[in-house]
């Protein structure tokens, strides 16, 4: 065999299985964006829609794509990735925010992905995902008060905005990297660094 | 008659971004107006369209109930309470975002229900030229949603004989998401072997099955979203109430 076909392998280098993998998360976080969109319509919505702005908090259900990509792969772009998957999904069903559902995955991963970024993608630890679910969480407070309540007062846009980072922290990061840890315990990341670090022998 | 499905993501999103730089009840109607005559003179096949729709119908009272409640106040207040003051400007500001959700998120619904996702992917990587390895893996991972549906009946066959969970829902549902995220990981990573054996990470050229097409039409459709939005705008102008969103 010559030696032509084989790859140039690097840690920021996507194998397929992190392709892969990192879709079918996508995807699933993205039929999970559905079954939100659709309880969250006629169940909380009424409720939600007379809050100054603490709405927000529950946005986080919305954000865990990224953060949940980006742990599980570790690759750049990751974040960006498994959101934009899942806001794809969540179109193509069909929801109340039409095309600029993929504007919002768009930004929201973004939110998330500079976070990584920010640490070179050398650190998976619980604070850098929950800063990186913060992230996301401003990212979404920015794009929705510009794009879906451009008319609101002051206190609603600061109330939404805390909202938006803290729900993004706690749901989108704290969340994600348990279900990691969790993954991880099961041996289905056997074949990501993410697996092999915590994996513990039976 | 078929048009290219990144012909019809491209039209909702060049709408969609023309609607979102003013917030005032002209444009929103004015696009609202012209959609329904595009939806009447061509009358898109939409199966259950009240049902696809029924999300937009429902956010839009809602999302206008808080601005109505939030909004940047003016003029008379007619209603105050803790935080909330409802007043003629917010009033106003809540019509027009009621108008402009429906704006939005009806036609995308119209025009996404028959997006088919292999086409879109080949569209994605032939015309828009994206990056295919992660195109065609995100369509790998989308053709896995009928799995992931039988899986999760499975599942819960499974819990029920082991008598696993049979009380407490949300703590069931939570245990049998996280089950379920398991096996799809699994799935995947014996997708990607396949993938692989099959020299999908090759860096040879590709050749395609099949051809995704771009003509005229889908210039059309491109050009009918831009014009619906821009004439949303320009109406907006003549009359006065362009409001842009930031400031």
């Amino acid at each position: 065999m010559s030696a032509s076909t084989t790859i140039p392998t690097s840690r920021f280098t996507w194998r397929v299985v992190d392709i892969v993998v990192a879709s079918v998360v996508g995807v699933a976080s993205g039929l999970l964006f559905v079954v939100w969109n659709i309880a969250s319509v006629p169940v909380t919505d009424p409720l939600k829609a007379l809050l100054p702005g603490l709405q927000a908090l529950g946005g986080g259900f919305w954000l865990f794509a990224g953060p949940l990509t980006a742990l599980i792969v570790r690759k750049p772009g990751a974040a960006l990735f498994g959101e934009l998957i899942a806001a794809v999904v969540s179109a193509l069903v069909g929801n109340q925010w039409g095309a600029l559902t993929l504007l919002s995955g768009a930004v929201q991963g973004l939110g998330a992905e500079i976070v990584f970024a920010a640490f070179l993608y050398t650190n998976w630890r619980l604070g850098v995902a929950l800063l990186a679910g913060a992230g996301a969480g401003l990212a979404m407070a920015i794009t929705d008060l510009i794009v879906w309540y451009p008319g609101s007062d002051t206190l609603f846009v600061t109330v939404y905005t805390i909202s938006g980072v803290v729900g993004g922290a706690l749901i989108a990061g704290l969340l994600s990297w348990l279900a990691v840890r969790g993954l991880a315990r099961t041996g289905a990341l056997s074949r990501f660094a993410a697996g092999r670090e915590i994996a513990t022998r039976v | 008659m078929s048009v290219n499905p990144v012909a019809k993501l491209g039209a909702a999103l060049l709408l969609s971004l023309c609607l979102i730089l003013t917030i005032d009840w002209v444009s929103a109607a004015v696009a609202l107006g012209l959609e329904l005559l595009l939806f009447l003179a061509l009358r898109p096949a939409v199966s259950g369209f009240w049902r696809r729709t029924a999300a937009v119908w429902i956010a839009a009272p809602l999302t206008a109930v808080t601005i109505a409640l939030y909004g940047q106040p003016s003029g008379t207040v007619y209603a105050e309470f803790l935080f909330a003051r409802v007043s003629e400007g917010s009033v106003t500001l809540a019509i027009a975002t009621f108008l402009r959700v429906l704006a939005i998120g009806l036609p995308a619904v119209v025009l996404f229900v028959t997006i088919d996702p292999t086409e879109l992917a080949d569209g994605l990587a032939q015309r828009v030229h994206l990056p295919v390895r992660f195109v065609l893996g995100a369509l790998a991972g989308m053709r896995l949603v009928g799995l992931f549906l039988d899986d999760w009946k499975y599942l819960a066959l499974a819990r029920r004989a082991r008598g696993v969970a049979d009380r407490g829902r949300v703590r069931r549902l939570g245990g049998q998401a996280f089950a379920l995220l398991v096996l799809s990981i699994r799935r995947g990573s014996a997708l990607a072997t396949a993938m692989e054996a099959r020299g999908f990470g090759s860096s040879t050229p590709r050749s395609w099955a099949r051809d995704s097409p771009w003509r005229a039409r889908e210039w059309a459709a491109l050009g009918t979203g831009l014009a619906v939005g821009l004439t949303a705008i320009a109406a907006a102008i003549a009359a006065g109430t362009w409001n842009f969103i930031v400031g």
